[in-house]
């Protein structure tokens, strides 16, 4: 029978074992709690048909083969892959313009630029919808007074082929400063002694561009364009309440709108959670081959 | 021997030991906090307004109850979707809750033992309130029998118009009856203020994106969605003769201007009002009510009839929003919450409180005698407004509730914007739409069978 002693040494010598555990703890309860539970918990509810609020059975795949077969699902998979297509070749070009821009030394008052730049990514996305709404309005709206001059009336909100061009460009407004923040680290982290290397051998600045910059920045540029993808297909807020709901017509539905619509609005949550799956199932598709594309997984 | 327990050493120090103290703490304090006395009612509001009238008159309740803590908490927008999380997790859901009609639906599908709301007709039985209610407004809130929900409003439509305009080019609405006559008398009005060849002032402003003007339609005309067994009544010949006559307010008769913004209460449709743009709407009496807070500056300048009919001797109203009360099953205290109920929708004092500040007529019949509710409109030039609305009373159409409202809107308002400004046909649309819901509804009756789902 072992002595008191020994028995105290062994209790202090397993609670040092196990006390690392126990610090960390409560970020792993807290993940299982808050992340775990919930994707495991909705994965299996992808497979369930719920109506009202106790009420579930088994559907197997049905949930997923209706989604294929669901129209607005595909329009709201046409319209948020619109929006991230004018994200790639309207927004991040423009924060790119943007970093080049208040990156050189021949512009004044670069760090108020770089502000006022960032700023809109402060406001959150329901004022941004709410300040667009007014700005889109046909009649009233800035951007139509302008129009007015010309004699032209568009109602970017009422006319289903302008309310996703309205929704990218508000997307523009807030987040092109964000990314463009991005950038200008990159273009800071470049070593000076390429672009004169490039100047020795007779390169112009366009040269230089393409031969130098573009290269060195590929590592911010595939992180930047990663992000602004997943970004873009979990796009919400800024849709949801600029089109009322995604008014007219689907016009401005999203995947993650028409989620939304499902789970709270129709009560179907097994569906609303295949929604889910299916989603995340595109953003890791896309973003796995953007890496690729972009050669990150390229060994050097 | 004892253990011996040095603090420095306690595995790593002495910070753990005031984090494990402040922990422990902060858990038992957080626990005391959310036990709730017995005495006590959360009251859930998404209108400002209802939460405004409530929490001014609250002093008043707790002169009666002095021992009941009564908590109102107004989410706004987000409170039905709060409300679903809360029955759906079976913890946390209010006492009492006010819910907005085109919402209550969703709380409707399932079970009905599984639905989160008190089946109110016994108590409105055995206090004697049943009869004193009028009866059309129970429809929005009832389903397969049981009441969930005590109505608040009547929300009786008129035609608010622009008498000057309409007098400037010789018409006196009052003189009219009916929507044909309506329609001679619109084409007078609209036109080309400014002389670019675009008309800029329009006879009526009406919803080309949502159901909420066409439905002001079908129901005047007895038409709706759904009847009052459940069945999909959108592919009616009244429901296609109906979009088909509102299409042509826009696109035949060119009278009808989309709304501007996101809805009547935009803040471009009041600009375009006071632009002298909009000749007429159709309005409820919260309509007026937002009408006189947010463009005071137009006062004495509309007026009122009662809507147009389909035909001379026709009803003359429709019916637009709405708003119960319910008490949920996780109400501790029903009979207290039912006093509270009692106070804030039956009180005489508080309904004509609430019609001076909000302009809704309440539907308990032994209360439309408030005198408050007879008195002229200094906004509507003197006209008696709220004797207009209670005279309309009578001719209130029902507006049956499903559990497959959500669902049906949304395709309704696609179907809708579809036919009035792409010239979709509205047969073609109409049956579509109404193949889609009885497709979804009979889709769930083979998974769960028909009893649970009518």
């Amino acid at each position: 029978m072992p002595n008191n002693k020994t028995f105290s040494k062994n209790i202090w010598n397993q609670q040092q074992k196990i006390a690392p555990y126990l610090f960390i703890a409560p970020f792993y309860i807290l993940f299982i709690v808050f992340m775990g539970y919930p994707l495991l918990s909705s994965l299996i509810m992808s497979f369930y048909e719920m109506r009202g609020f106790q009420s579930k059975i088994y559907v197997g795949f049905s949930n997923f083969v209706d989604l294929f077969n669901d129209p607005i699902f595909w329009k709201s998979a046409w319209n948020t892959t619109y929006f991230a297509l004018g994200t790639l070749t309207l927004q991040l070009p423009i924060a790119l313009l943007l970093a080049l821009i208040l990156n050189s030394k021949y512009v004044k008052g670069k760090n108020i630029l770089r502000l006022a730049f960032f700023t809109p990514v402060l406001v959150a996305g329901v004022f941004v919808a709410i300040i667009f709404n007014l700005i889109y309005d046909q009649r009233a709206g800035i951007i139509n007074n302008e129009y007015i001059l010309l004699g032209k009336e568009i109602g970017w909100l009422n006319d289903a082929k302008y309310v996703m061009p309205a929704v990218i460009l508000t997307g523009v407004w807030q987040w092109a400063g964000f990314n463009m923040i991005y950038f200008i680290a990159g273009l800071q982290g470049i070593r000076q002694d390429l672009y004169e290397a490039a100047a020795v051998d007779g390169a112009n600045w366009w040269q230089a561009f393409v031969h130098v910059t573009l290269p060195s920045l590929r590592p911010v540029i595939a992180f930047v364009v990663v992000v602004s993808m997943i970004g873009s297909f979990q796009l919400f807020d800024l849709p949801f309440i600029l089109t009322n709901g995604g008014e007219p017509a689907d016009a401005g539905s999203t995947i993650v709108m028409y989620l939304y619509k499902n789970g709270f609005q129709f009560m179907r949550l097994g569906y609303a959670a295949t929604i889910g799956w299916v989603l995340f199932i595109i953003i890791a598709i896309i973003s796995i081959a953007q890496l690729k594309l972009l050669g990150i997984f390229r060994e050097e | 021997m004892a253990i011996s327990f040095d603090s420095d050493s306690f595995p790593i120090g002495k910070a753990p030991i005031a984090m494990l103290i402040l922990f422990v703490v902060s858990s038992i304090f957080l626990v005391a906090s959310l036990k709730k006395k017995d005495e006590s009612l959360e009251f859930w509001i998404f209108a400002p307004t209802h939460y405004d009238e409530y929490q001014a008159r609250l002093p008043l309740f707790n002169q009666l109850y002095p021992d009941v803590n009564v908590e109102l908490i107004n989410f706004g927008d987000t409170m039905h979707e709060k409300l679903l999380t809360a029955l759906l997790s079976n913890f946390g859901a209010p006492d009492i809750v006010e819910v907005e009609i085109t919402s209550i639906g969703r709380f409707l599908k399932g079970a009905i033992d599984e639905i989160g709301f008190l089946d109110l007709r016994p108590l409105l039985e055995n206090e004697g309130w049943m009869d004193d209610l009028v009866p059309n407004r129970f429809t929005p809130w009832s389903y397969n029998g049981k009441i969930y929900g005590i109505p608040h409003d009547l929300h009786p439509v008129v035609l608010l118009y622009r008498d000057d305009l309409f007098k400037a080019v010789g018409v006196d609405l009052t003189e009219i009856s009916t929507w044909d006559e309506f329609i001679i008398a619109a084409k007078k009005a609209t036109r080309d203020t400014d002389g670019d060849g675009d008309t800029d002032r329009y006879a009526i402003v009406l919803d080309n994106k949502t159901e909420s003007d066409y439905f002001n339609f079908l129901l005047q005309r007895g038409g709706g969605f759904f009847d009052e067994n459940g069945n999909v009544i959108i592919d009616s010949e009244i429901a296609i003769d109906t979009l088909n006559f509102y299409s042509s307010l826009f696109n035949e008769h060119k009278i009808a201007t989309p709304v501007y913004g996101t809805w009547h209460g935009h803040p471009s449709n009041f600009a375009a009002m006071q632009d002298d743009n909009i000749l007429s709407i159709l309005a409820p009496d919260w309509y007026v009510g937002i009408l006189k807070s947010q463009v005071p500056q137009m006062a004495g300048k509309w007026k009122a009839i009662p809507m147009p009919a389909w035909e001379e001797g026709g009803r003359r109203t429709t019916t637009r929003g709405g708003t119960m009360i319910g008490i949920t099953k996780q109400c501790k205290n029903p009979d207290l919450a039912w006093k509270l109920i009692e106070f804030t929708y039956f009180n005489r004092e508080g309904l004509a409180n609430r019609f001076e500040t909000t302009m809704i007529i309440p539907p308990i019949r032994s209360a439309l005698d408030v005198p408050v509710f007879h008195e002229p409109d200094e906004y509507l030039g003197g006209q008696r407004i709220g004797k207009l609305f209670i005279d309309l009373v009578p001719d209130i159409p029902p507006r049956y509730q499903n559990p497959y409202w959500s669902e049906a809107s949304d395709l309704l308002n696609d179907a809708i914007f579809k036919v009035v400004t792409e010239n979709k046909s509205p047969r073609k649309e109409l049956t579509e739409l109404a193949t889609t819901v009885r497709n979804i509804i009979s889709k769930d009756q083979t998974r769960w069978g028909t009893e649970e789902i009518k």
